[in-house]
């Protein structure tokens, strides 16, 4: 009992280097932390700290030069690129910082297009489709391509599209990191609330000590170069919280003020 | 709550003369001004060397009352679409056998870009001495003319799919079959109608300069025929009835175009 969803151990990755040069250094060293099920997991790190390339190893979309990853309490990931399967079976998700939605599909038909991968498009999962559409204020924008939509819009749906699968875990790599702040806080609002209805698993990498400690169970410090990790801290602050007025939260500034005297 | 972007913002007004009636009322003054150029031409330099536009629209009513122009016409769009169909399925398949392997690809990609530079027509005694006066050797000189667009384009658009739509579908659990119908045919559709509308009329043309190489019937054949006749009217009546042709090719490709990449943002960006 009481196996952490996700574990990884010791984890370091350089990336291969160019022939007739100087291997690169290490992005990330002796990297160890395990989330639990239901927990909202942030984790801080400065620009260029290798924040992406630890979840694209989680993900199984790169591999550790070294270090385990576990899920469910089994290894997994391997050394041949060829043999990993991204996603792992669909119990892994992942919000990237680019919105990638397809062109070509609409708002419906890119949160549809997961289940339709996954011979699981029927009446009810259309209609929970539906419900997480209207959930972020994108009803009446169902037929909408994305270059039709603004940047915070195609970041709603850029999250729905994960949520409606249902992924036992997700992981999010500054999902709200290239739009203004006001939108910002409007989808931080949205996240609170869509994790509220289910408790999934989140780990939400970002630079932004603020949103780490708003939308955190728990947060941990990266390091700079090589990535490992440097503090963490436990986010006592009650739910719900209020994202706009996050000043007033009870216990934010002192939160606030130890993790930026780490960072700088 | 959640505020959302009010939808008149997407919503742009109506000016008071439409854009679409300026552009339809500057094509007709464009041909009102190409006909006068072209009538001028017939009285200033005489009707051996420029037909009246009058004479023309009667032969060409002749021809197409006595069915001689609708056979011409089966015999080049014959050998112009196999022709067509063969060095465009060619041409776009070619990158997707070589995209597996990269060594292949360096070895015969300066081979295929090279062999652009043999001047296609050149190779027509040769076809000939081969093949006889058939539809043959045109079909060969179709399809080597139409070949190098789509591959060259097809090419370009496999080495600009988003990597990135192509981890997200992985991830989300989609099969490779999946990936390559869904993300890599939808990213380059857009590469493959460019390639359609340049190689079409690539294909036309190119059939009928081979019929005035070698042939007995087609638009090519009677042109040259014409030619031989100094049938100025019979000239410019083929080389109507060949734009005509490949103005409605056009216009096909371009209305399939419309509903194939209605998601593309192509009328705003190109907005001024």
């Amino acid at each position: 009992m009481n196996v952490p969803l996700l574990e990884i151990r010791k984890l370091a990755k350089r990336f291969p280097a160019r022939q007739g040069r100087e291997p690169p250094p290490w992005v990330i060293q002796d990297l160890s932390f395990s989330v639990r099920e239901g927990e909202f997991l942030t984790i801080i790190g400065p620009s260029g700290a290798g924040k992406s390339t630890l979840l694209n190893m989680i993900a199984q979309i790169d591999v550790a030069s070294s270090g385990e990853i576990l899920f469910e309490g089994n290894k997994i990931g391997c050394a041949d690129p060829k043999e990993m399967r991204p996603g792992l079976n669909r119990r892994i998700g992942y919000v990237t910082q680019d919105d990638n939605l397809l062109p070509w599909r609409t708002t419906i038909d890119n949160v549809l297009f997961p289940l339709e991968v996954q011979g699981r498009l029927d009446d009810k999962s259309r209609a929970h489709a539906e419900t997480l559409i209207a959930a972020v204020g994108l009803k009446g924008y169902e037929k909408y391509y994305p270059h039709e939509l603004s940047g915070g819009m195609r970041k709603r749906t850029t999250l729905i599209r994960t949520l409606v699968y249902d992924p036992p875990i997700i992981l999010m790599d500054e999902p709200f990191g290239a739009v203004d702040a006001q939108t910002r806080m409007q989808l931080q609002e949205d996240l609170l609330r869509l994790w509220s209805l289910g408790r999934k698993t989140i780990v939400f990498v970002t630079h932004d000590i603020t949103e780490a400690i708003l939308l955190g169970d728990r947060t941990l410090v990266l390091s700079r170069q090589p990535a490992r990790i440097q503090s963490e801290h436990a986010i006592p602050i009650p739910r719900p919280r209020s994202v706009k007025s996050f000043l007033t939260l009870p216990g934010f500034a002192e939160l606030y003020e130890r993790i930026r005297s780490e960072v700088l | 709550m959640t505020t959302v972007e009010r939808v008149s913002d997407f919503v742009e007004r109506e000016p008071l003369v439409s854009k679409k009636t300026l552009v339809t009322v500057g094509r007709i003054l464009l041909a009102v001004l190409l006909l006068l150029a072209w009538q001028w031409g017939a009285v200033a330099f005489g009707s051996i060397f420029f037909a009246y536009p009058v004479d023309v629209v009667k032969r060409l009513w002749e021809l197409a009352a006595s069915g001689e122009m609708f056979v011409d016409i089966g015999a080049t769009m014959r050998v112009s679409c196999i022709g067509f169909v063969l060095g465009g399925v060619s041409g776009a398949l070619l990158p997707f056998a070589l995209r597996r392997s990269k060594r292949w690809t360096e070895a015969i990609e300066p081979y295929i870009l090279g062999s652009q530079g043999i001047p296609k027509y050149a190779l027509a005694p040769w076809l000939i001495l081969w093949f006889g006066i058939g539809d043959t050797p045109k079909l060969v000189i179709v399809t080597l003319m139409v070949f190098y667009i789509p591959f060259v384009n097809v090419f370009a658009g496999i080495r600009g799919v988003d990597q990135r739509l192509v981890r997200m579908a992985r991830i989300m659990g989609a099969s490779e079959t999946r990936i390559s119908r869904e993300v890599v045919w939808n990213s380059l559709l857009p590469f493959v109608f460019t390639s359609l509308k340049v190689s079409f009329p690539r294909a036309v043309s190119a059939c009928i300069v081979g019929e005035f190489l070698v042939s007995t019937e087609g638009v090519g054949h009677y042109i040259e025929h014409a030619r031989e006749l100094s049938d100025t009217v019979g000239v410019f009546a083929g080389i109507v009835v060949a734009t005509t042709l490949v103005l409605v090719i056009n216009a096909l490709v371009n209305s399939l175009e419309r509903r194939a990449l209605a998601w593309r943002p192509v009328d705003r960006e190109m907005e001024i």
